[in-house]
């Protein structure tokens, strides 16, 4: 019995005396959007051999888990791959565009409509009847051939920034999109690679392998007939490489959505909270160098100087 | 004489088949986790925290996790045993043997026992953010120590259960207090009580959805009961979330070691339970 | 000095009961802060229309919860329907047919399954069932599945909810006297007849009271389910179409909750669904052991 009573007091005074009042001021947590995830692990360890004693911590979960965190006070900076809504805003979100990227429709490269795919690509029509009306049923209906293969349409079981913009394309929110959901956006790739009947979106960061600078293996990136005329012409066909898509999404011609903007998401200005806003600050100026070689889009210079700006 | 022989065997072969499927899918399952886990499993995994881009690849372990595991567990041991050692003495001592109040708390730890971790896990976010805590060490363990008290309490009330009623009779005849014979009663229940800790340990390590909202993230040792924590558990979620090979690799390992650490676990517990046992058939 | 233990004594008394009533409170607590939560979307529909309508549109203010209740009840009856027998015949043949040798394998074994963490299970089952049912079962039922179904889920739930209730059910087997079973026995009943007539008799309660417990472990898994069962909001009409079932709805899109109006008190209507289909069924086995107990005078 003495025994039990110094163990539980032993444990008690451990955990009181390392309870700790107050937030210590240099630390900063950071949650949300998988989309975000490996270009603010860069950040934090590039931030890291600049400011050693800032322990910054990053963990994803979907950008509807980073905003929830975000306004509820839970962490100090919301990663959100997509625009706020005014509801978010109303709760005293602050976002800060710090760079873009894009949503693009994935298939397996076992597809064997892959012909049909690669020449006619996907307008935004035919992409709304395949994830928002189910009009679709086999892959013969989509591409006006006798393929008789059923077609699975793969979305985001998350609330996420991905699905938010892929709908958005098609003018609808996330929760119009019917099909298989999978969490996590590597989940959803790792779904559609297995299925050779599927079809799904990802973002660019997960679909392009950042040292081939080509697709991962097993995937496909479906092209999109943007001017749909039923055809991928020339100049509407930049997949092949990831410099090419970011180009083509930096010049505007990948349009937007389901390309996007993406923000780290605060509770309002930073005003008493210096780390915090150096830490911004930083990621505007300096952390931009990094933003290429991650694979993400670049902020063009106005949007830069915006967010500085509502950061004071 | 015969439709007894041939009901015989035909449940023989049933149940001998039941029992072959329920090996087989277990060495199935845990020959996956091994053959993927084994080759990832290095001295760093445990040893090292995750450096930055662990999840995309890059060096470090999972040291983060195991640490603040291991830190939620024994906080919400703590305050597990605070909770169900009481309550299970007066259960057992206090109250008589068929009296209401003890069905009736019986009954409630019993429906507790049946709550969902994810109920649990919604239920600590809703108080956390009543109270103004932030994900946190100490969000993840007040919320894994109400998922594992019924479980300990369960375990430990039926073993105080089996106590031979002449113990404490002799004790209160020599004049002990109550309490002092609750004392004498609890070397008595020693092992079942490891047992019940071990138990409930076991399940409460291994929970991802009681911590999913609650204990947060990081990549460093948890420093204070403040500052967030990893799980074993949900590093290895988050690591099978990566798109890289290796780090799905790597997320096998972890899972061994978690499984290896409940297996020690549930090995201890039932070491102490067959050394307690009373019926010996 | 006698005060002193006096003193002790009464103050223990007060602590422990304390600490009982305040575990009857935690239940209390739970119970009314999910409600209170969950108030607002009770408010704003009707509660009928809430538990039966299928139309979940979270940015209209429209909750229906009827296809992740359908899910939930749906994914956990499969899991049942698999793990039960199987169970039972093991934990038979374990406690009276084996030899000890292979009790000694395999009960470890269980233990080991046991220890298994659910996210693992969610692996285990996205790489092997899932293309297992895409590939081989649905063909053979004329359709087409990409595998994540209920199938899929109930097949999971099951392996996670076996080791659990072998383990329990030997307990319970192991419990019985041994003067009871050499009685039958030895009155000349094969070992058949003494399993179903005095073993199966007597442990009835138990039994119960353990596919109760299992139930509800099926109900409330989240991580194995959510990686496995589709997460594709209707009503499922078959083995092969994917579904939603309640717990996976709140761990997909809690992070959703403070962005739209609502939301959360929805999610936590959907956290008090669970808590009380757990409560009923508890409630429900607790009873019929009661009078199982009554009826056979334990």
């Amino acid at each position: 019995m003495k025994r039990i009573t110094i163990i539980i007091c032993g444990l008690t005074s451990l955990v009181l005396l390392s309870c700790n009042s107050g937030k210590r001021k240099d630390t900063i947590t950071i949650s949300g959007a998988w989309a975000l995830y490996p270009m603010a692990v860069k950040w934090v360890e590039e931030y890291k051999k600049v400011h050693p004693e800032i322990r910054i911590d990053v963990s994803a979960g979907g950008a509807g888990k980073g905003i929830a965190d975000v306004l509820g006070g839970l962490v100090e900076i919301g990663m959100v791959s997509r625009p706020l809504n005014p509801e978010e805003l109303k709760r005293g979100a602050l976002p800060v565009a710090v760079a873009k990227d894009a949503v693009v429709a994935v298939v397996s490269d076992h597809n064997p409509a892959m012909v049909a795919i690669i020449t006619n690509g996907l307008s935004a029509e035919k992409g709304a009847d395949i994830w928002i009306t189910g009009k679709y049923k086999t892959w013969g209906e989509i591409f006006h051939s006798t393929l008789s293969s059923p077609v699975h349409v793969y979305t985001r079981s998350d609330a996420c920034g991905a699905a938010e913009m892929w709908a958005m394309f098609f003018g609808k929110k996330q929760e119009d999109i019917s099909g298989i959901g999978v969490y996590g956006d590597p989940g959803l790739a790792q779904a559609v690679k297995s299925d050779s009947l599927g079809i799904g979106f990802n973002n660019i960061g997960y679909v392009y392998d950042n040292k081939t600078k080509r697709a991962v293996e097993g995937i496909k990136i479906v092209p999109l007939d943007l001017n749909s005329n039923g055809m991928i012409d020339p100049d509407e066909s930049f997949y092949d490489t990831l410099e090419e898509i970011i180009e083509a999404i930096s010049s505007g011609k990948y349009p937007s959505p389901p390309s996007r903007e993406l923000y780290f998401v605060l509770k309002g200005k930073p005003s008493d909270n210096q780390t915090l806003t150096d830490f911004m600050k930083w990621i505007l100026t300096d952390g931009q160098q990094f933003v290429r070689e991650s694979g993400y889009v670049p902020l063009p210079a106005d949007n830069i100087l915006t967010g500085l700006r509502n950061l004071q | 004489m015969l439709m007894k022989r041939l009901e015989e065997n035909i449940f023989r072969v049933l149940m001998i088949t039941a029992t072959l499927v329920i090996s087989g899918l277990l060495l199935f399952i845990l020959g996956t986790i091994i053959w993927k886990g084994a080759p990832a499993l290095s001295w760093d995994m445990v040893t090292k925290l995750p450096g930055g881009g662990f999840y995309l690849g890059r060096e470090g372990g999972v040291l983060n996790a195991i640490a603040g595991s291991f830190y939620v567990i024994t906080g919400a041991v703590a305050m597990s045993m605070i909770i169900s050692v009481p309550v299970v003495m007066y259960v057992n001592f206090y109250l008589q043997h068929k009296s209401i109040l003890a069905g009736f708390v019986r009954f409630c730890f019993d429906i507790l026992l049946g709550i969902p971790s994810i109920v649990y896990g919604a239920f600590g976010f809703a108080l956390m953010i009543f109270l103004g805590m932030r994900a946190s060490l100490g969000g993840g363990i007040i919320t894994v120590g109400m998922l594992i008290t019924p479980i300990m309490m369960r375990s430990f009330d039926e073993v105080a259960r089996l106590l031979p009623g002449e113990l404490t009779d002799s004790l209160l005849s020599l004049g002990s207090t109550k309490f002092e014979m609750i004392k004498v009663v609890m070397r008595q229940l020693m092992p079942g009580f490891i047992t019940a800790a071990l138990l409930a340990t076991g399940r409460g390590i291994g929970d991802a959805a009681t911590v999913l909202f609650t204990a947060g993230y990081t990549d460093n040792l948890p420093g204070a009961l403040s500052q967030p924590a990893a799980t074993l558990p949900l590093s290895i979620f988050f690591q099978l979330g990566s798109p890289v090979p290796e780090v799905q690799d790597r997320a096998y390992a972890s899972a061994l070691i978690l499984t290896g650490l409940i297996l020690m676990l549930s090995f201890t517990a039932r070491y102490f339970s067959s050394r307690f046992s009373k019926h010996k058939i | 000095m006698h005060r002193l233990r006096k003193i002790k004594d009464k103050g223990a008394r007060w602590f422990m009961r304390v600490m009982a009533f305040s575990a009857i409170l935690i239940l209390l607590i739970i119970g009314i802060m999910l409600f209170l939560k969950a108030y607002p979307v009770i408010r704003e529909n009707s509660l009928l229309k809430l538990l039966s309508s299928s139309n979940w549109k979270p940015t209209a203010g429209e909750f229906g919860f009827l296809p992740f209740i359908i899910s939930t009840l749906y994914v956990s009856a499969i899991a049942l329907i698999i793990a039960f027998p199987l169970s039972l015949l093991s934990a038979i043949y374990l406690n009276s047919y084996a030899s000890e040798g292979v009790r000694r394998v395999i009960e470890p074994v269980t233990d080991l399954l046991s220890g298994i963490p659910p996210v693992i299970y969610g692996v285990w089952g996205t790489i092997t069932i899932v293309p297992f049912i895409a590939r081989n079962i649905a063909p053979g039922f004329a359709g087409s599945s990409s595998g994540y179904s209920v199938m899929a889920g109930g097949v999971v739930l099951a392996v996670m909810v076996i080791p659990l209730m072998v383990g329990l059910f030997t307990e319970i087997f192991n419990s019985i006297p041994s003067e009871m079973t050499d009685a039958s026995l030895s009155l000349g009943a094969t070992k058949w007849q003494t399993v179903k007539r005095v073993i199966l008799r007597r442990s009835l309660p138990g039994i119960v009271a353990v596919t109760v417990l299992a139930l509800s472990r099926a109900f409330g898994e989240t991580m194995a389910v959510l990686m496995v069962c589709g997460n594709s909001i209707r009503i499922p009409h078959s083995l092969l179409d994917a579904c939603y079932p309640l717990p996976a709805l709140i761990a997909n899109n809690y992070g959703e909750m403070l962005s739209i109006p609502g939301y959360e008190s929805a999610l936590m209507l959907a956290a008090l669904i669970l808590f009380v289909i757990v409560f009923i069924f508890n409630g429900l086995s607790r009873f019929t052991l009661n009078r199982l107990e009554r009826r056979f005078h334990f």
